[in-house]
């Protein structure tokens, strides 16, 4: 048994280390650093710079603009990328609607829109949930009916993050009410200015807008743009959510916010005192110290090593369990350490001053173990493995 | 990178799963904490034929010079069979106290170590350390007959077991002076050495042991003389640090063990137990319960292997902070699992003739062994301070 990367990958990581070193525009990095999220113009930057590399899409042929490196290289890219602060490649883009293409699509889908998705010519928002589905996913109503070429599409889709930002959306449609309701969805593309779409903003408890509904009236959708069969779209749903899991644990995340965390604490005095000298605190960083080695460690067994992952089917959903725990500990850490100096309400985006947004950024992260599948619909997910 | 076992640690870890499974099963091990010795040297033999106490001993003692890689599988069913033989007291700290510090004694002592046939107990914790990084006030002497020692040494794991003892004790300096401290070996039957034996909470074997006066003999380097090693506490300072590392490795990988084994009690049980009509384990609050058991496990599992790496390879970057990890990770998160698991029993679990509240009963133990969890915290905010 060795935890060590081979000769190999650590020459990759190296030259990732260079590479984001001399690329990444140091604005960008401050702004990460002090608890911004990228913006858009930050996030379409520097996916163009990793393009160049192929690193937009480290897991794609190259063909479309991947670099076809394998797990562990990928998972020292993420690391890397995490740790620098940078932006992710726009994950809708090159996570979840890249592979969706790659296995469904046809050659036509695949040569037009995976080099735009690789290099962040299109931005593509996620149109699943509804209104009432949550969790449910599969319990969907907006509805697709045919007529022609194209199809019809009427309905509402909820909690769509960056629709505001975004050229297109690939969504989940009912194409059939008649058999199992996961049997009768289809996976179509739609361009966001086509007439019909209304999207309004939702604000949320960080007072700021990153999430949307987005309504569909009579918007018409060409079937050239429906990814797979039609009434398979539930296939694209599902290989959607699994296929990509690199980055479940977000274990980069949490080692950059820790670090920051006590960055921050050696900074800020309290009666005089660092803040960083409190026993507590220290133990608290220890803890979490140990806490995010034991993420990085189970995410290394899970995602390297076949034997781990044959043991425990449900290892997905252990990893964003413990992920997210881990990551909204940190947020909440952060802003306890900012104090009431803190408090004062600014935009995400504002200008980098000393304090960053580290109150809204805390209450945004309640949304990690909602999104993506609750918190409970994982631990569902782990039960049905091992409690039968 | 790599995670799995290579095909001798495969090989012993099923045939000493199937030795623990034939001969530890939980009634085996209840009638055996019941004996007047609350250990069965049968067992502990068989343990050694399978060459469990000779891993750890170097090829010219008559071991294999393995690693505690080796162990770590044994160590886990050890843990989850909640065996109480003498495994870890010599085949663990016995055999690595006695490894680094080499010479005569090692030569003298590795062998029937090796074999099983000799036990030998580490005797370094004191009423006053608690979870003290270094806490001695045991003395040393030098007379004309040579070394003797004075003090107090509790608790002493298997200590109704050991013929000799690795005993630390200070020739110079305050109780918590990193120099001025040896390392002595002592013998079972040694003038002015009373032994007190009882039993830990989860009914390991251990003594307190009075030695007034107790002659003794230096264990060091054999490249330093002993008697130079005092005044800069090299020699002491490694076998201590190997020993350490050794002891959390191995208490890491008995509890998961133990957790393991609670964990697979609950969710037997979850698929049995009916109330209301229906088993227990079709309500959401259980099954999530199992859910939550299963990460903590996950994690645990992870850092016992992260510890028994760092134990093998102490020069490597991370190993220091690993094992504080490790050992922090493990005692939280196994505690928790045992924990969790008595909740799933209800009633059942509460009992002393079932085995779940067993395995909480060894990670107490284990936990509070080489440190707690919040002393790892404490030693890994100044390591990384």
């Amino acid at each position: 048994m060795n935890l060590d990367f081979s000769a190999e990958q650590r020459a990759f990581r190296d030259e990732v280390r260079a590479f984001i070193r001399e690329r990444l525009p140091a604005e960008i990095r401050e702004r990460l650093r002090l608890g911004h999220p990228p913006r858009k113009q930050d996030t379409v930057a520097w996916q163009r710079i990793l393009h160049e590399r192929g690193w937009a899409a480290p897991h794609w042929p190259r063909r479309y603009g991947g670099a076809d490196l394998g797990l562990a290289e990928r998972l020292i890219l993420l690391d890397e990328i995490y740790r620098a602060p940078a932006p992710l490649p726009q994950a809708f883009n090159t996570g979840m609607l890249g592979p969706v293409l790659l296995k469904y699509g046809t050659e036509a889908q695949k040569d037009h829109f995976l080099p735009r998705l690789a290099r962040l010519d299109l931005w593509f928002c996620q149109g699943f949930s509804e209104p009432g589905s949550g969790s449910d996913l599969a319990s969907l109503r907006t509805r697709a009916e045919r007529d022609g070429d194209d199809y019809i599409v009427n309905g509402q889709k909820i909690w769509t993050t960056t629709a505001h930002l975004a050229d297109w959306v690939f969504a989940l449609v009912r194409t059939s009410t008649e058999a199992r309701k996961q049997e009768g969805i289809s996976f179509l593309l739609i361009d966001l200015k086509t007439p019909g779409i209304t999207i309004r903003p939702i604000v949320s408890i960080d007072g700021e807008h990153h999430l949307n509904e987005v309504f569909f009236d009579n918007v018409r959708v060409s079937v050239a743009n429906r990814v797979g069969d039609e009434n398979r779209g539930w296939d694209c749903a599902k290989y959607l959510l699994v296929n990509e899991r690199s980055g479940i644990a977000n274990v980069g995340l949490c080692r950059e916010r820790l670090d920051y965390a006590r960055e921050l604490a050696s900074r800020i005095t309290e009666g005089g005192r660092p803040l960083a000298a409190d026993p507590k605190l220290k133990a608290e960083f220890a803890e979490l110290d140990a806490e995010v080695r034991a993420l990085e460690v189970t995410n290394w067994r899970f995602l390297l090593d076949p034997q781990a992952q044959q043991a425990q089917p449900a290892f997905a959903s252990v990893l964003k369990l413990k992920g997210v725990e881990l990551q909204q500990a940190l947020a909440a850490l952060l802003a306890r350490i900012d104090g009431p100096a803190g408090l004062e309400r600014r935009g995400i985006h504002g200008v980098p001053e000393r304090h960053g947004p580290l109150s809204p950024r805390y209450f945004y992260s309640r949304a990690a173990s909602i999104y993506g599948g609750t918190s409970e619909v994982q631990k569902d997910i782990v039960a049905k493995t091992i409690v039968g | 990178m790599n995670f799995q076992l290579n095909d001798e640690q495969q090989q012993l870890q099923d045939s000493v799963g199937r030795l623990l499974a034939d001969h530890c099963s939980f009634e085996q091990r209840r009638a055996i904490v019941a004996s007047a010795d609350g250990r069965s040297a049968a067992l502990y033999g068989r343990l050694a034929e399978l060459g469990v106490t000779a891993l750890l001993v170097p090829e010219a003692q008559g071991g294999f010079g393995g690693r505690l890689e080796d162990l770590l599988p044994v160590l886990q069913a050890c843990g989850a069979a909640l065996c109480t033989e003498p495994v870890l007291a010599s085949a663990v700290l016995g055999a690595t106290a006695l490894r680094v510090a080499g010479g005569e004694p090692a030569a003298r002592l590795l062998p029937g170590l090796a074999q099983g046939t000799t036990v030998v107990a580490w005797a370094h914790d004191e009423p006053g350390t608690r979870h003290a990084d270094l806490w001695i006030e045991t003395r040393a002497e030098k007379g004309p007959g040579g070394w003797t020692i004075s003090g107090v040494k509790l608790p002493v794991i298997s200590g109704p077991q050991a013929q000799h003892f690795v005993v630390s004790a200070r020739i110079a300096g305050a109780a918590d002076a990193t120099q001025g401290c040896a390392f002595f070996v002592v013998d079972a039957g040694a003038a002015g050495l009373q032994r007190r034996d009882f039993r830990l909470v989860d009914d390991t074997p251990a003594s307190e042991l009075t030695f007034n006066a107790t002659p003794a003999q230096a264990l060091a380097d054999p490249l330093s003389d002993p008697l130079s090693d005092p005044h800069d506490g090299a020699a002491f300072q490694r076998i201590l640090t190997a020993v350490n590392a050794a002891g959390i490795a191995a208490l890491c990988a008995d509890m998961v063990g133990a957790a393991q084994a609670a964990y697979r009690l609950a969710l037997d049980y979850l698929n049995v137990r009916k109330q209301f009509g229906r088993l227990i384990g079709e309500n959401q609050a259980l099954r999530h319960r199992a859910a939550d058991m299963l990460v903590s496990l996950e994690m645990a599992r992870s850092m016992a292997i992260a510890a028994a790496v760092a134990a093998d390879r102490p020069e490597a970057e991370d190993s220091a902070a690993d094992l504080l990890r490790a050992k922090l990770i493990v005692g939280r998160h196994a505690r928790q699992v045992c924990q969790h698991a008595i909740q799933c029993h209800g009633g059942i679990g509460m009992t002393e003739e079932y085995a779940v509240g067993h395995c909480l009963r060894r990670v107490h133990v284990a936990d509070h062994l080489f440190g707690d969890a919040d002393a790892q915290a404490r030693r890994l905010a100044a390591l990384l301070a």
